[in-house]
């Protein structure tokens, strides 16, 4: 590359960076000075948060902490701005389905309570179905590949109920569960509980027989064995199935608020559509997606810190 | 430098065999020797004669279905701490460091000792690696880190499985000098199976040659020459002739 090309690349990608800041602000203008195509709540309030987000974006580059995701901002300002044309300003597509940028800001500002109180809810069956599920997935995936006589009376049972989606079970959960809750909860667990049982078994089979054999020849005694050697060596795949039943309990806890338990972002969801209140449900949906990739996100995190002794892994 | 005491070895009559898809596969055929304390011996025998076979039994890791293996008055019938094996491959645990992995023996045992195995770490030259993790090593140095992780329990006997089977010849001969070093100062018995004819003239006292599977012993002879060795020494040039016709490659030295 020449120094010409260079220079004009650097210049190009500061350019970019001014302009993600100067994007929020067509929004804010748009959504501002151009008249609404109808009688929406909170236009002002709107123009001046994405003003406001356009004023720290200026600062960040100012500071120098915008890079790699100046690029990004400038394509949600556009994209702001658009929404905003389409649908608040010339009314284009087809309403209520498709809400405005107001109708969502409204939600958040009128129904927050609510919607915090779903992610509460949501946030802690999530959390304790999962956590029960992935210990037990260890402890199971651990004997299986430890025990020949856990494995005899165990293997059976998996091969049955394991490839059975978990939610075929939620009826039958509903019915003899003391409680909608504790039903979710128990097969969030189980959905969890699968993938992480089968891939800690598969990790701990796979591990060299070399590594047994050296710990026992300076004096390891099985318990060693198993706590020192298997499941450290089989952690990689542990964390592959921890991942596969992070996603698998999401599905879970997401179809149990719909179908029984009467608190949530999914029953939250279920019940806004019941209504018609379309704009609720986006809310309910973004904040959902939120949880999600937020927890995925600290599994990564998680991963990293605890397999940092493997040379590669894939960035989240 | 204490010399810890050493471990007298004996062998009596060891037979055994593996089912190899439901064939009986005799690999020892009434193998018997001792080894006194403090002696270094080299066993040399043509691939799949049984060596690795051997040395399981003595450090513990599997029974010999006949015969009777004693480590000083003691039958052995399980690993211990005193016979320390070092395989051909580093084996070291990737999810520790090269500290954690030289103290797993000290760890086992119960007897943590950090300064222990700094100073171990010191003494096989990789003070500033105790922090890495194995996939950083070079494969010499995760051999080195093998050696440390053996000789910082003070073994009364070193197990070497063809230690330095795959490191690069001037490697090679780097380790051997140091693991000749490391007996000398150290005086704990050594038992090691080597390929290589010439590393087992400069680093034994005492050579056993075996047979083809099933492995019987073949030539049994002391090195009865100076700590300090050459190549080119004619005695040693000697024997090397003998060993290698009992191997079978008498014309192709
Ligand atoms: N676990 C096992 N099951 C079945 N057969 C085995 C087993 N271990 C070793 N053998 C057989 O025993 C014989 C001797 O093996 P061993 O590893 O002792 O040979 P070796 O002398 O160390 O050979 P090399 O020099 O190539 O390392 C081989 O024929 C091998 O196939
Ligand atoms: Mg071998």
């Amino acid at each position: 590359m020449t120094t010409v090309e260079k220079k004009r690349r650097c210049c190009a990608k500061a350019a970019v960076r001014w302009l993600a800041g100067s994007a929020w602000f067509v929004a804010a203008l748009v959504t501002w000075l151009w008249p609404d195509g109808d009688d929406f709540p909170d236009t002002l309030l709107l123009a001046g948060l994405l003003a406001a987000v356009g004023v720290v974006l200026l600062v960040m580059v100012a500071a120098k902490r915008l890079k790699d995701r100046a690029a990004w901002m400038l394509a949600l300002g556009l994209g702001l701005a658009l929404w905003e044309l389409v649908q608040a300003k010339c009314l284009l597509l087809p309403r209520p389905f498709f809400g405005t940028p107001q109708d969502l800001l409204d939600v958040f500002l009128t129904d927050w309570r609510r919607l915090g109180d779903s992610l509460y809810h949501s946030l802690m069956l999530l959390v304790c179905g999962y956590s029960i599920g992935a210990v037990l997935g260890v402890v199971v995936g651990v004997a299986l590949g430890w025990s020949l006589r856990f494995r005899y009376w165990v293997r059976p049972l998996m091969r049955l109920i394991g490839p059975l989606p978990p939610v075929a079970l939620l009826p039958l959960a509903f019915v003899i569960m003391p409680s909608t809750r504790l039903a979710g909860l128990s097969l969030m667990a189980l959905a969890a509980g699968f993938p992480v049982a089968v891939l800690t078994w598969s990790g701990v089979a796979a591990v060299d027989p070399s590594y047994y054999a050296l710990a026992r020849t300076m004096g390891a005694k099985p318990r060693f064995l198993v706590w020192r050697v298997a499941l450290p060596a089989a952690t990689p795949q542990i964390f592959v199935g921890l991942f596969m039943g992070l996603g698998a309990a999401f599905s879970m806890l997401v179809v149990a608020e719909m179908l029984g338990v009467k608190s949530g972002l999914g029953f939250y969801m279920q019940w806004s559509q019941g209504w018609a209140a379309y704009p609720n449900m986006y809310a309910a949906l973004l904040v959902m997606s939120l949880m999600c990739s937020g927890l995925m996100s600290l599994l990564f995190k998680v991963r990293d810190r605890v397999l940092r002794w493997q040379k590669d892994g894939l960035k989240w | 430098m204490v010399k810890q005491s050493a471990l007298s070895l004996s062998v009596e009559h060891v037979s055994h065999s593996y089912e190899l898809q439901g064939v009986h596969n005799p690999v020892l055929a009434d193998v018997s020797f001792d080894v006194e304390p403090g002696e270094f011996v080299a066993l040399l025998g043509p691939s799949g004669s049984g060596k690795s076979t051997i040395l399981r039994l003595i450090a513990g890791l599997e029974a010999p279905q006949n015969g009777i293996i004693r480590a000083g008055e003691q039958v052995i019938t399980g690993p211990g701490p005193d016979r320390i094996v070092m395989f051909q491959d580093p084996t070291l645990y990737p999810w520790l460091t090269v500290e954690g992995n030289v103290g797993l023996g000290l760890e086992i045992q119960k007897q943590s000792d950090p300064v222990k195995v700094k100073h171990m770490l010191g003494l096989v030259g990789l003070q500033d690696y105790g922090s890495a993790w194995p996939h950083q090593l070079s494969g010499g140095m995760a051999q080195r880190a093998a050696l440390a992780r053996a000789l910082v329990n003070d073994p009364q006997m070193l197990i070497l499985d063809e230690p330095l089977g795959k490191l690069d010849s001037l490697t090679r001969l780097t380790m051997q000098t140091e693991i000749a070093r490391f007996w000398r100062e150290r005086g704990f018995t050594a038992l090691m199976v080597t390929h290589d004819v010439e590393e087992a003239l400069l680093l034994a006292t005492r050579i056993i040659v075996f047979s083809p599977r099933p492995a019987r012993i073949v030539m049994d002879v002391p090195v009865e020459l100076p700590a300090s060795r050459h190549r080119d020494d004619p005695v040693l040039m000697n024997m090397r002739r003998d060993i290698l016709r009992q191997l079978g490659h008498g014309e192709d030295w």
